[in-house]
């Protein structure tokens, strides 16, 4: 029972890594560490196997069969048979959207090759609606509903795993009569514009051209 | 239907996240056991109250692992005789007194210098704290069983009754192998290594799944709409890192994306009671306390961590 255990998590652990399943559910600089981890415990694994085989006397007192050992297997057979599929627009409606304080930008780049963190990131740090009014936008990511008010475009930012994750949204001009769907991803094209919304003004996308795309396979963000 | 895909995936998260870090913690252990095995040393670290803490607590910077994989090296001290305030002192402080915690501290609040200092101090006053209420129980009450045996059978015979090391009666099954007294072969120890290890990872889905229910239900914003309050606000903190349960090596940028919103103590509270006291941890300390023990661990870290961040809070604000 134990090395088919150990090699059930190992096996979790490389196939969540080679499959891109990870992507989904930590950050970057973790993914090494998993994959590393899985191939030794696979290791291990086939270690103890070998020696179990050798052994064929088991020590008094010790079972074959561990109650946890075994449910823990079962739920690795689970974590490998049912990959993780979150929905990001209910993600994101538990989460606070406050982003760090630090979170500015370094350097910027030009209006069109923004990714939609860096429009909020800069947006954060200067956030005069008029300086970036008629600004090319070409972004993408998914319809993170609001609930008093139209559907902005939003990300995950994610520093170690999904449980940390922290929604951002930019507020898009959606088309007359388009009604975007919760959780869809979108590409959009546009230019920047300016709104008032209670009695302030700020920064909306205005839409030129959208198009449903698939969740990238990187849809994390630093 | 997509609520249950949520907490799926953030049960997946946590999993997979805290598994590599309780591995390294379980290798390490392992690696005590072949290195030292009668694990004489251990028996030399200083009894003294204040002392013995400190001393486990110092641990934390030779051991650099999070509070999953502190887990499995605590147990190996105690196991191996070591006093009890320096193994509670490192089962508390070090998930937080360890390099890569203080690295990843000082890479998320370099403009907040006070707590760089305030984190770690923290730390360390709360497993004294820690160690000295929970030294208050008799060990056979403090300890879980299978541990409090093996640990008996490396106490020296002057510091435990005959009646207490229950291997040598007549009928009794020893729980555990005699401790070695040369050094295991590298087997033995995969073995010992891999047995700990599914144990543990057993414990840490159970946290897990319990951890990522919990947090998908409750709303993070009522956790942090309270943020301006000095004494709820360290309170709702104190909660969220108890729910979150995310590892002690990054969950100060977790904390970063809300600091603004929140006072100091508040902040504080998060960064030093989450390592010691999660959903994700509680059930792996019970292959070191007895419930009772843990209970009151629990109990004594939330208030000694509200003083604490009280205390910032009227010294800061």
């Amino acid at each position: 029972m134990r090395p088919i255990a150990l090699a059930l998590w190992g096996l979790v652990l490389v196939v969540s890594t080679l499959s891109g399943r990870l992507e989904l559910l930590l950050s970057g600089p973790f993914h090494p560490l998993v994959g590393l981890s899985g191939v030794v415990m696979l290791a291990m694994a086939v270690q103890q196997a070998l020696a179990l085989r050798r052994s064929s006397k088991r020590r008094p007192g010790e079972r074959r069969w561990n109650r946890g050992w075994m449910l823990s297997a079962l739920l690795a057979i689970a974590v490998l048979v049912v990959p993780p599929n979150p929905s990001f627009s209910d993600l994101a409606s538990n989460r606070s959207s406050e982003l760090a304080q630090e979170a500015e930008l370094d350097f910027l780049l030009p209006p069109a090759q923004r990714s939609l963190t860096d429009w909020v990131r800069l947006l954060r740090s200067q956030p005069d609606p008029e300086l970036y009014q008629g600004d090319a936008v070409r972004i993408s990511g998914f319809v993170l509903a609001q609930g008093d008010g139209p559907a902005q475009l939003g990300r995950l930012l994610v520093r170690c795993c999904l449980a940390d994750a922290t929604p951002i949204g930019l507020p898009v001009r959606w088309p007359t009569g388009y009604q975007p769907q919760a959780d869809q991803w979108m590409a959009i094209e546009g230019e920047m514009g300016v709104e008032r919304v209670g009695g302030q003004q700020r920064s909306v996308v205005l839409v030129e051209r959208l198009r449903p795309i698939p969740r990238p396979a990187r849809p994390l963000e630093p | 239907m997509e609520r249950l895909a949520t907490i799926w995936a953030i049960f997946q998260g946590l999993l997979l996240e805290a598994l590599p870090f309780l591995l390294i913690g379980v290798l390490i252990a392992g690696a005590a056991r072949w290195i030292a095995p009668g694990g004489r040393w251990l028996q030399r670290l200083p009894s003294h109250p204040l002392l013995a803490p400190l001393s486990g607590a110092a641990l934390g910077f030779a051991l650099p692992a999070c509070e999953c994989g502190n887990v499995p090296v605590a147990r190996r001290l105690l196991a191996g005789g070591a006093p009890l305030g320096a193994a509670l002192g490192f089962l508390f402080a070090a998930p937080v007194l360890n390099p890569i915690v203080l690295a990843s501290t000082w890479a998320a609040f370099p403009n907040q210098p006070w707590l760089l200092a305030a984190r770690p101090l923290s730390a360390l006053l709360l497993a004294v704290a820690l160690s000295t209420v929970l030294q208050q129980l008799p060990e056979g009450q403090l300890l879980e069983q299978a541990l409090l045996e093996e640990r008996r059978l490396n106490q020296p015979l002057a510091s435990v009754g005959l009646l207490e090391r229950r291997s040598g009666l007549v009928g009794v099954t020893p729980p555990t192998p005699a401790p070695p007294t040369e050094r295991p072969s590298l087997g033995a120890v995969l073995e010992h290594c891999s047995r700990e290890f599914l144990d543990l990872a057993s414990l840490l889905v159970l946290g897990s799944a319990i951890a990522a229910v919990v947090q998908t239900l409750l709303p993070r914003s009522w956790l942090l709409a309270v943020g301006g309050a000095p004494t709820i606000s360290v309170l709702s903190l104190m909660l969220m890192a108890v729910v979150v349960s995310v590892c002690s090596s990054v969950d100060a940028f977790l904390a970063l994306g809300f600091a603004a919103q929140i006072t100091p103590g508040a902040l504080l509270a998060f960064l030093v009671l989450g390592p010691v006291v999660d959903l994700k941890l509680l059930g792996l300390f019970g292959v070191v306390l007895q419930p009772r023990a843990i209970a009151l661990t629990a109990a004594a870290a939330c208030v000694v961590v509200l003083l604490m961040g009280q205390w910032v809070n009227l010294w800061l604000l």
